[in-house]
């Protein structure tokens, strides 16, 4: 719905609003009586139609876990209702996801080389030299814009650049991948943006999980594959880090010594202070250091038990807060005791984040800060989300009021 | 619209397992006919927990090991002169990037019958009609 306000120049100060659908343009005509000939002329005023309401919010999210499938956005699409998933009908390798209100799209169908020619020119998918930011630039920013793009679709089993699918603008658009915020001009269409940083011990221990039941991958194989494309992280993907407006940072345990199983993990939510409409999560007063372990007299917990840590820092020179979780949760009721001390999470009702924790028990990360932080994240984007709505709205009363 | 004994389909008729007709908890006993040329394309395979499999599902998994097991040899052969070198680095990001595509494979078929998505679009066809007494 958009809003259009007719400023004319003289001092009637006749406020004209209409409803407009998207892509629909009136032509507004008025009649000016001159006083010296009838004739008729369009009056020259300034027709100022703001489609605001229509844009669409992008939310950036760094990742090194594939595309558009992973936990983080399963979580996030689902706070919004509805499951995503890829497009009816179009191109089975899609790495689109489509929901009611969100739109998730996989920055590798910005590949500028396809397997072969990256092959040739010897760079990795890690290396922007890979990538087409003109376009990710362009056609973000006319999604943003309210304008249906034809996204070039990477086809991550062929290794090819098939034909591409139609996106239309959602009201929430989600961009994944391993670049979203390299490119300045894509970070500046950015609403939020998010960093998931998994430490290396971990990543090596998921990434046996992932792999080692494969035919063809040995312990060998896999620490290779980390350790060859390394570099090439640490060039260009991992100094995203210092721009992402909340950070996910993955480490291992310190309940338990020597553990390197990455089962037990640690998670720290690292939320950048004075971002517009986000206010971090805190933990009993903001700006204040805590350390809290709840499990006790009210709460008995499995070894090893729940920590918490909350506390203001400096992160690549921002003010940062961060909240982090050593742990896990074994049963719902010590779930819902750290939900009710948590503040600033942006739910709208007690026990949200604990209905999305179980909505979705089966997901990795579901007993740990991994899945707790996501749903959190959800929810703070959720309240982002409708506050830019809120504001958008409010905007042409202000002017109906000038 | 063909009509057809049940007794001539060369596959079970139900939708979850081949045991026929046992009432499953959730719901009273669902009968699913099945038109031959959907049946004809999904074997009764039991891979990944018992689901059926699309043939070309099957193919795309078979696919996928078979070119994680080669580029991991080509790999381990390119980077066996120079670690270091670019060509080794391209090699490993295939590998890893193949080994996405297969997770990401596996979880999509974990525990998908791949007549649900069809049929929560499209419950009023022969495929999807639920039958309960």
């Amino acid at each position: 719905m958009a809003i259009c306000t007719v400023y004319t120049p003289h001092a009637l100060n006749t406020h004209l609003g209409f409803h407009q659908k998207q892509h629909h343009h009136f032509l507004f005509y008025t009649r000016k009586h001159n006083n010296n000939n009838s004739r008729r002329v369009v009056n020259n005023s300034e027709i100022s139609c703001s489609a605001d309401a229509d844009k669409t919010v992008v939310i950036g999210l760094a990742a090194d876990s594939g595309c558009g499938k992973s936990t983080f956005m399963r979580r996030l699409t689902s706070v919004f209702g509805g499951a995503a998933e890829p497009p009816k009908g179009g191109n089975p390798d899609s790495n689109t996801l489509i929901s009611d209100m969100t739109t998730v799209i996989c920055l590798d169908d910005y590949h500028s080389l396809d397997r072969t020619g990256r092959k040739e020119k010897g760079v990795t998918a890690l290396d922007p030299r890979a990538n087409d930011f003109d376009l990710m630039y362009q056609q973000v920013k006319a999604i943003k814009d309210g304008v249906a793009v034809d996204k070039p679709i990477y086809n991550h089993v062929t290794g090819l650049l098939d034909p591409p699918e139609l996106i239309k603008p959602p009201k929430i658009l989600v961009i994944e991948g391993l670049h979203p915020m390299f490119d300045s001009r894509v970070r500046d269409l950015l609403d939020f943006s998010i960093y998931l940083d998994i430490s290396n011990e971990v990543k090596f221990a998921w990434k046996i999980q992932r792999d080692m039941a494969e035919r063809g991958h040995s312990l060998e194989s896999i620490k290779a594959s980390i350790e060859a494309r390394k570099p090439d992280f640490d060039a260009y993907i991992d100094p995203q880090k210092q721009y992402a407006d909340a950070v996910i940072e993955v480490l291992p345990t310190q309940l338990i010594p020597d553990d390197n199983e990455g089962k037990v993990l640690r998670v720290r939510l690292i939320m950048k202070e004075g971002v517009k409409l986000f206010n971090p999560v805190y933990l009993f007063d903001e700006g204040s250091t805590i350390s809290w372990i709840p499990c006790g007299r009210k709460l008995t917990c499995s070894y090893p038990g729940i920590k918490f840590s909350y506390a203001p820092d400096t992160y690549f020179g921002h003010e940062v807060s961060v909240l982090e979780m050593d742990g896990q949760f074994d049963r719902l009721d010590e779930l819902i005791y750290v939900e009710s001390h948590l503040s600033n999470i942006s739910t709208k009702f007690y026990g949200e984040v604990t209905q999305q924790m179980l909505k979705h028990a089966d997901f990795p990360g579901s007993n740990n800060g991994t899945g707790l932080f996501q749903t959190i994240i959800g929810l703070k984007i959720r309240d982002l989300y409708e506050q830019i709505v809120a504001s958008r709205a409010a905007a042409p009363l202000e002017a109906a009021k000038a | 619209m063909a009509s057809f004994a049940i007794s001539n389909l060369p596959f079970s008729t139900t939708r979850r397992h081949p045991k026929t007709l046992t009432p499953s908890p959730s719901r009273s006993i669902q009968l699913r006919i099945s038109r031959p040329c959907v049946a004809a394309k999904a074997m009764a395979m039991r891979g990944g927990g018992g689901v059926a499999k699309f043939k070309g599902t099957q193919r795309r998994e078979r696919l996928l090991t078979e070119m994680i097991e080669k580029k991991v040899l080509e790999a381990t052969e390119v980077c066996e002169g120079n670690k270091d070198s670019d060509e080794c680095k391209v090699a490993w990001d295939e590998v890893e990037e193949v080994s996405q595509a297969m997770a990401d494979l596996r979880r999509r078929m974990e525990n998908q019958d791949p007549l649900e998505s069809f049929c929560s679009e499209n419950p009023e066809t022969d495929e999807c009609r639920i039958y309960e007494d």
